[in-house]
């Protein structure tokens, strides 16, 4: 460099608070006398990974059906993507939009092939040609990495591979966030890396995620934040490192201890 | 004892005669009883005012096919409201009456049949498609009802072979179908062999015909796989 470019006076960029895409506030929730949840606070910013563990029973499925509406919650706020999530059904179907969810069981559409099952709910929710439909369904399937099993059926393939098409259909809907739940618990344990190194590559692209799991590595690995539920409260919500490394209260410490 | 071969073939057209009777109550019974069937699943399979269709399946199960034929054709005419009313030509009519008997005990039977089948789909699949965005009427016929079609085949079949056999109930009720067709060769010829085992074959044979359709609508369906797609 020989001459020295006039100093611009760089932009400041405006101190920007961004706004979470996932908003929970006081969220509660009972079946029947039972409350499952406690006045959830909760907020995922775009792009970050973040994951939920807790005992069994402690209402993590409960919180990430109650984003989707699969349960509809009691009190409380949720917002997704700006979008108040109320009891209304236009509410409900443009939260769901936004959101891709993976869940335990697979729940692949038995009678259709795996490009079936990826083409079918972008052709009737969102109106796309078979032909898009089909070209979108490939590029996702090549992503999860089954585009060799696209003429196949669910009882033709593994756990795993039936759970990385699960995914796809998912991302097919191209959704701003995906939800998971437990989506590596009915796996045998060879094929749990294969559906985790699907969801890796997927968090270091960028795409906002909330995953309940009990795969600590992958929360060590993968996430920006884990949030310990437990009866139902947030006992902890804090960064990854200090998550694992410095526990902030007993009862995590002692659930970490019981999972080593 | 001897299978007379010239007795059969000069016989084989009024036993003809009387399946085809068979068959012009039997398809009817069929298209009318899915046609009651399936409003009865749906209800029995949702949550609320379950107790009609209950009652229904309830009631209708209950009743032999028979009985309800007899009460439908003698019993009803006793009724001063059907005798003068303007349903009379139809309650007179021993095949209406016929289709409407049958259609009451299949629909029954079948409507336990589909409701059993739309139990079997998994909750999840249903809450899959209901996360993709799927509205509620395009999930029960694009994956609820297909899924449980292929539950219901098996049942399906069997209630269809029992009904193919049911239909000689309404020998009961003047109509003349196979059964009665071979009854009225027996009583004309003291042949009780023969024109019962030609009614037999024939009898065999449709239910042949409708099994092999039945195979062929299951190998459609798993879409040639060998495994089936749901087990
Ligand atoms: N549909 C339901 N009806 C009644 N109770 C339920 C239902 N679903 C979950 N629960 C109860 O809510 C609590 C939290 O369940 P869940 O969210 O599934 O926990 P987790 O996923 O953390 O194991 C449990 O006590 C469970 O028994
Ligand atoms: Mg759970």
């Amino acid at each position: 460099m020989t001459a020295t470019a006039p100093a611009l006076p760089i932009p400041k960029a405006a101190p920007t608070v961004p706004t979470p895409i996932i908003t929970l506030r006081g969220v509660g929730k009972s079946y029947g006398n039972h409350q499952v949840l406690h006045g959830i606070d909760l907020s995922i910013h775009k792009g970050e990974t973040v994951v939920i563990c807790g005992p069994s029973g402690s209402g993590k499925s409960t919180l990430i059906r109650s984003i989707a509406h699969l349960e509809p919650h009691d009190n409380g706020q949720i917002i997704v993507a700006g979008i108040h999530l109320t009891h209304e059904p236009q509410s409900i179907q443009d939260v769901r939009r936004e959101l891709g969810m993976v869940f335990q069981q697979f729940n692949l559409f038995p009678h259709m092939t795996v490009l079936g099952n990826c083409t079918y709910a972008p052709r009737v929710a969102l109106g796309m040609s078979e032909r898009s439909a089909t070209a979108l369904a490939m590029r996702l399937l090549e992503r999860v990495r089954l585009v060799d099993q696209a003429r196949k059926y669910p009882s033709e393939l593994s756990g795993g591979q039936q759970q990385r098409v699960a995914i796809a259909r998912a991302l097919c809907m191209q959704p701003r966030i995906m939800l998971f739940d437990e989506p590596t618990s009915a796996l045998d344990p060879e094929m749990v890396n294969e559906v985790l190194a699907v969801m890796e590559e997927l968090a270091r692209e960028g795409m906002t995620m909330l995953c309940v799991t009990h795969e600590l590595n992958f929360a060590r690995r993968v996430a920006h934040r884990c949030v310990f539920l437990e009866q139902g409260t947030v006992n902890v919500d804090a960064p990854t490192s200090s998550f694992f490394d410095a526990p902030p209260t007993p009862r995590l410490a002692a659930f970490l201890d019981s999972r080593l | 004892m001897h299978y007379d071969i010239a007795l059969a073939w000069s016989t084989l057209p009024q036993l003809l005669r009387g399946a085809a009777m068979t068959l012009a109550v039997l398809i009817p019974v069929l298209a009318l009883g899915l046609v009651i069937a399936i409003p009865l699943a749906l209800r029995r399979a949702s949550p609320g005012r379950r107790w009609i269709a209950a009652g229904y399946v309830g009631f209708f199960r209950g009743v032999p096919s028979l009985i309800l034929l007899y009460a439908i054709y003698n019993g009803l005419p006793q009724l001063a409201g059907i005798r003068n009313g303007p349903l009379w030509p139809l309650f007179s009519n021993a095949y209406f009456c016929a289709v409407v008997g049958l259609s009451l005990t299949h629909s029954a039977y079948l409507a336990e049949i589909l409701r059993a089948g739309l139990q079997a789909v998994p909750q999840g699949v249903v809450e899959a498609a209901t996360a993709l965005g799927m509205r509620p009427n395009v999930i029960f016929w694009k994956v609820r009802w297909p899924i449980a079609a292929r539950h219901a085949l098996r049942a399906y079949q069997n209630e269809i072979l029992i009904m193919v056999k049911s239909t000689a109930a309404v020998g009961a009720i003047t109509l003349v179908e196979l059964n009665a067709a071979a009854n009225e060769v027996f009583e004309f010829t003291y042949d009780p062999f023969t024109p019962l085992l030609t009614a037999a074959a024939i009898y065999w044979a449709m239910i042949n015909i409708i099994r092999l359709g039945f195979d062929a609508a299951e190998r459609y369906l798993n879409a040639g796989q060998t495994r089936a797609l749901i087990s």
